[in-house]
């Protein structure tokens, strides 16, 4: 142990000796080691001596790693002037220190403390771990010159930026012993020979090196030629007219035998093969240059590519495949029959419109030049009619698809009791193909349909399974798919159970049909509709009302959307509804297209849409707006039923009551020009009366009058009812005329209020009181003379104020007289006042008169306008 | 020879007894027969493949395809590059130029004379490699060609050094060969070209008859011969 410790100072104290002559230093410290390289994950020792002074001891010195102070426990301390620390390195420590430093407070340490600190800069790193999955290749570049043959490999384990890994790609020669190398700090390569080493062994190896250790690869040992990738073969392909199925392949090599022996393989595709097809391996072996592809379609273009690689090394390196080389096998009759079918279109009547139609036979071999087809309508199984062959020659563009063409050959009318047998043959340039015969039965269900028939999309296509029919097996079968605009069919062996169609278009309905074939004869079809792929609806539906909108429901209807604009099978209608902001909505099955609308808000505006969704996604049609009714149709029809049964009981009862009703508003007045009057009295005959005040106040009931008899008859009966509550208080005849004549005020007031007021005024504010003793004007006299009795109001005040205005009512009156129009009856009734009012008037004129008035001048007018009848 | 000697002495001691050397002679001619079966039964079973050497085997024969190969086309580049009348150069004597015939009677002897007259050629090929560097243009494809024959040549005298101990490795080690080849003097252009006809001419001819050899070889060098005494 002491000449383990004693050793590295000896060499500490022989380096320091050494800085110390080479320079003129003069630091008491010296660390060891210097320019350390710390693995990571190790502990690291360091060791701290004192020399060339006595001033320190070894207590005095302490350690620090960076900035921080290690702790004592770390130390060990060798001997009075040596001290030892050790570190564990957990992490990447590079370009830190690690000082040894003094702490002694003498004054010589303060005063010469750069003498007493030295630090070591740290290298921590991970030792190199080895490469792995090392593989080379060489690249051909043109006949036997390869390119430098590079390698890679995968690096393992960490690396720090300051303890870096080399990697030394060694590439020996094993016979020769010869190696030739190249470094890099990458995870590849590459090594140049002066002529590639062709049959001779290699040794290939990987060294990773770093301060911390080296460590080699895995060796490879191969033959030089396993790692070459050589260049893809030319390729020529040959067509034989007298081989319509074969096609001749020969190739050159890319690289003379003698270097690398080859095998090759090859593949080949046709525009209708679905993808490549590989030639077996062990078919071709490595002295063989050509290769005759066979079996294939007449008249089809296929394309040939051909690669090779290493026969010695099975695990070697495939060329790329050569270009491809594009040939046409030779033509050939039609091989196979033409595909015959045909579609019905019903006109309405018994008579089945068929039309005989053909595509190509699938071995067509050329071009198809014309069908030669035959048709015989058959009647009760036998033929009783033929047409005899008719040729339909086919004239198509190079762009249409041949495959997909469909030809037209007949169109015939049958009865639906008539079967029909068809025969056709497709020919091309060089002969006619096979014939197909198929009979279409009057009566298909004689054959019965398959069973549990499915159709669902699979990429694109339709996948058409069936169960075959029970009992008997038909001989074929045909699946037909139809949409608005395109028809195609196939044809499925008798063996099949399922079908794939054929690209087809999304969002698009497909009715597809099955059709089993017994002896050539069209069974009866099974159907359904399929979609390849499914999308919500090009549109939404149009809703309208149903009728008028309630007061609390609507009707809904609206119409499918059509098969074109569907896009998928409608799964439900969602009808949607708005009132303000809050929207409803109302899910219905896709067979309904309509709805009734309920518990729905009276007199409210409403939106409402229908939304139409299939699986894939929905779409809301157009909005349609209505108001709902305030009242239901009901509550109007009642309030109207129970209006007109009562005018109709009011009606009733006044026809009923028509004479006490008559005699009610209408009491029966004296006519008075069937009346005569003996005796007028003198004073008053032809005497124009002064308008007076009371006059005033008759043209106003007048005015009423007249109004009530333009307009308002029926007011005729309530006003008269009125005057006759004056008249019958007042003793009054009940005319007008009475009333207008006692008194403007009560006239004004007359209304049931102000007759109330008048009722209770009467005492005090009483104009005047007409009795009338006497028959009016114009009537007939009694034979008795009669003496009118006037009797005049005790209350003078309105009268005096009338009377201090009379110039004014009398401009009043005048004024408003002559606005009215000229009335008969009513105004003679007024104007031809009794006796009695005559008489008043009398003694209000002699009253006026006595005042000096010149009262006629001012009242002619009057008379003028209402000539007594 | 043992089972013979076994069996006079058998006889021998019959000898007087008439009545039973009829059946004594039986017993012995059918053991005699018996023995050589068993030697050569033995024999037959011992011999067994050696999967180092084959493969070395097939490694030399490929490589010695492809030296001869490259010599052709080396040949065929000379002759082209070398202009008008070339085809005459090659017919010229040439003295001091390797046999391109291989001697010996065992198959270690024709591999040792192979291996020591292609270290024969291989000072000859870069004569003429050095003499064409100053006839022909550095861009010239035969020098690059010579280059890659000599390269070739060197790397066949080594694997067939290999094969040869794989082969025979009871045998003493193939030795180079024996002294110093002897290359011909400063010559002319027309010398130098007639020289380097002659050598590749004839190292073509050498290396057919290399190829020519080692196929002979397959089915015959590499097998193992162990003894097995089972029966002794």
């Amino acid at each position: 142990m002491g000449y383990v410790s004693a050793l590295p100072l000896c060499a500490l104290l022989f380096f320091a000796c050494g800085i110390l002559a080479d320079t003129n230093f003069q630091s008491h410290l010296l660390m060891f080691p210097q320019n350390p390289v710390i693995e990571i994950g190790t502990n690291f020792t360091a060791t701290c001596l004192i020399f060339n002074t006595t001033e320190v001891t070894a207590d005095d010195l302490y350690w620090k790693l960076s900035d921080v102070n290690i702790p004592r426990e770390q130390y060990r301390k060798i001997n009075n002037s040596a001290v030892s620390v050790t570190v564990p390195i957990t992490r990447d420590r590079s370009m830190e220190w690690l000082f040894c430093l003094c702490n002694k407070k003498s004054n010589y340490v303060i005063l010469n403390k750069g003498k007493f600190m030295h630090g070591l800069s740290l290298r921590t790193g991970y030792r190199p771990e080895k490469p792995q999955n090392l593989s080379c290749i060489s690249f051909q570049r043109k006949d036997a010159f390869l390119s430098p043959l590079q390698c890679r490999w995968e690096t393992t384990g960490r690396q720090t930026p300051h303890v870096p890994v080399t990697f030394t790609l060694k590439v020996m020669q094993v016979v020769s012993a010869k190696t030739i190398s190249n470094s890099t700090k990458a995870s590849w390569a590459q090594v140049e020979f002066e002529s590639y080493p062709f049959h001779t062994e290699l040794e290939i190896w990987v060294e990773a090196v770093n301060d911390l250790g080296a460590v080699e690869s895995e060796h490879l040992r191969k033959e030089a030629q396993h790692f070459v990738k050589t260049n893809p073969p030319e390729v020529k392909v040959l067509s034989e007219k007298s081989f319509p199925t074969s096609l001749l392949l020969n190739w050159t090599t890319p690289i003379p035998s003698p270097y690398i022996r080859l095998t090759y393989q090859i593949r080949f595709c046709s525009p209708k093969s679905p993808g490549w097809s590989h030639v077996p391996l062990s078919d071709i072996n490595d002295k063989m240059n050509s290769y005759r592809l066979q079996d294939l379609r007449a008249y089809t273009p296929y394309t040939v590519q051909v690669r090779c690689s290493d026969v010695d090394n099975p695990h070697g390196y495939w060329s790329e495949w050569s270009r491809n080389v594009t040939m046409m096998t030779p033509g050939d009759k039609p091989s196979s029959p033409p595909k015959l079918w045909r579609t019905v279109v019903q006109n309405g009547t018994r008579e089945r419109l068929v039309q005989i139609i053909c595509k190509d036979p699938e071995f067509s071999n050329e071009k198809i030049t014309r069908f030669d087809v035959k048709v015989q309508k058959l009647k009760d199984g036998a033929s009783n009619q033929s047409e005899g062959w008719k040729s339909v020659f086919v004239n198509r563009s190079e762009a249409e698809d041949a495959e997909r063409s469909i030809t037209l050959l007949e169109q015939i009318s049958l009865s639906d009791l008539q079967s029909v047998r068809v025969s056709a043959v497709a020919f091309n340039s060089l002969g006619p193909s096979p014939m197909t015969t198929l009979t279409f039965l009057d009566k298909p269900q004689d054959n019965p349909p398959v069973e549990e028939m499915e159709v669902w999309p699979h990429e694109g296509q339709l996948m058409v399974e069936w169960k075959p029919p029970r009992g008997r097996l038909p001989s074929e079968y045909v699946v037909e798919w139809l949409s608005d605009d395109s028809l195609d069919w196939r044809r499925a062996s008798k063996s099949s159970k399922h079908m794939l169609t054929g690209k087809l278009e999304p969002f698009v309905c497909y009715t597809v049909s099955i059709y089993p074939i017994y002896s050539k004869k069209v069974g009866k079809p099974v159907q359904t509709l399929a979609y390849v792929e499914q999308g919500a609806p090009k549109q939404g539906p149009f809703v309208k009302l149903d009728g008028e909108p309630r007061h609390n429901e609507a009707s809904l209807v609206w119409e499918e959307i059509p098969p074109r604009f569907r896009r998928g099978f409608i799964t439900n209608y969602t009808v949607y509804y708005k009132l303000g902001e809050e929207t409803r909505a109302v899910s219905v099955p896709a067979n309904s297209t309509s709805l009734k609308l309920e518990s729905l808000t009276r007199n409210s505006h409403y939106e409402v849409w229908v939304q139409a969704s299939t699986v894939a996604g929905s779409t809301n049609g157009s909005t349609h707006s209505f108001i709902t009714m305030k009242y239901a149709p009901e509550i109007i029809e009642a309030i109207s039923l129970g209006a007109g049964l009562t005018i109709l009981v009011v009606f009733l009862i006044c026809i009923y009551k028509k004479d006490t009703i008559m005699k009610r508003l209408w009491p029966r007045v004296p006519d008075g020009r069937q009346s005569s009057i003996g005796t007028w009295s003198p004073d008053c005959s032809l005497k124009v009366e002064p308008p007076k005040e009371s006059c005033v106040s008759g043209i106003s009931v007048l005015v009423s009058m007249c109004e009530s008899q333009n307009g308002f008859e029926e007011d005729k009966a309530s006003l008269s009812l009125r005057k006759d509550k004056y008249t019958s208080e007042e003793h009054s005849s009940g005319i007008g005329g009475s009333s207008c004549m006692s008194s403007p005020r009560q006239s004004v007031s007359d209304s049931d209020e102000g007759a109330d007021i008048a009722d209770t005024t009467a005492s005090t504010v009483q104009y005047s009181s007409v009795v009338a003793s006497s028959a009016y004007k114009g009537q007939t006299p009694a034979s008795q003379p009669q003496h009118s009795v006037f009797s005049r109001s005790e209350s003078t005040q309105p009268l005096l104020d009338s009377e201090e205005h009379m110039d004014m009512f009398v401009q009043e009156a005048s004024g408003r007289f002559e606005r009215l129009p000229p009335h008969d009856n009513t105004c003679s009734e007024v104007f031809s006042a009794p006796d009695e009012e005559q008489l008043d008037c009398c003694q209000e004129a002699d009253d006026l008169q006595a005042d000096g008035q010149p009262a006629p001048s001012s009242y002619m007018p009057q008379l003028g306008g209402y000539k007594p009848q | 020879m043992i089972s013979l000697q076994f069996a006079r002495e058998i006889e021998g001691r019959m000898n007087g007894h008439v009545e039973n050397m009829h059946f004594k002679q039986s017993i012995a001619t059918l053991l005699s027969f018996l023995l050589l079966m068993g030697v050569h039964s033995t024999r037959t079973v011992g011999a067994s493949r050696n999967p180092a050497c084959k493969t070395s085997l097939q490694r030399t024969f490929r490589l010695a395809k492809l030296v001869q190969f490259e010599a052709s086309n080396v040949f065929k580049t000379y002759k082209e590059s070398q202009g008008e009348g070339s085809e005459f150069l090659c017919k010229a004597p040439v003295n001091n130029i390797p046999d391109p015939n291989i001697h010996g009677l065992e198959a270690s002897e024709r591999i040792s004379s192979i291996y020591t007259q292609l270290q024969s050629f291989i000072p000859h090929l870069k004569r003429v490699y050095e003499q064409q560097k100053d006839l022909q243009l550095p861009s010239s494809p035969l020098l690059s060609k010579l280059l890659g024959v000599s390269d070739k040549s060197w790397d066949l005298t080594l694997t067939i050094n290999d094969f040869y101990c794989h082969a025979f490795p009871n045998l003493p080690p193939l030795e180079p060969a024996g002294g110093p080849t002897t290359l011909p003097p400063p010559l002319n252009v027309f010398q130098q070209k007639v020289y380097g006809c002659v050598v590749l001419k004839t190292y073509k001819e050498f290396l057919t008859n290399v190829s020519k050899e080692f196929k002979s070889f397959k089915g015959k060098v590499c097998r193992r011969r162990m003894r097995k005494n089972a029966m002794f």
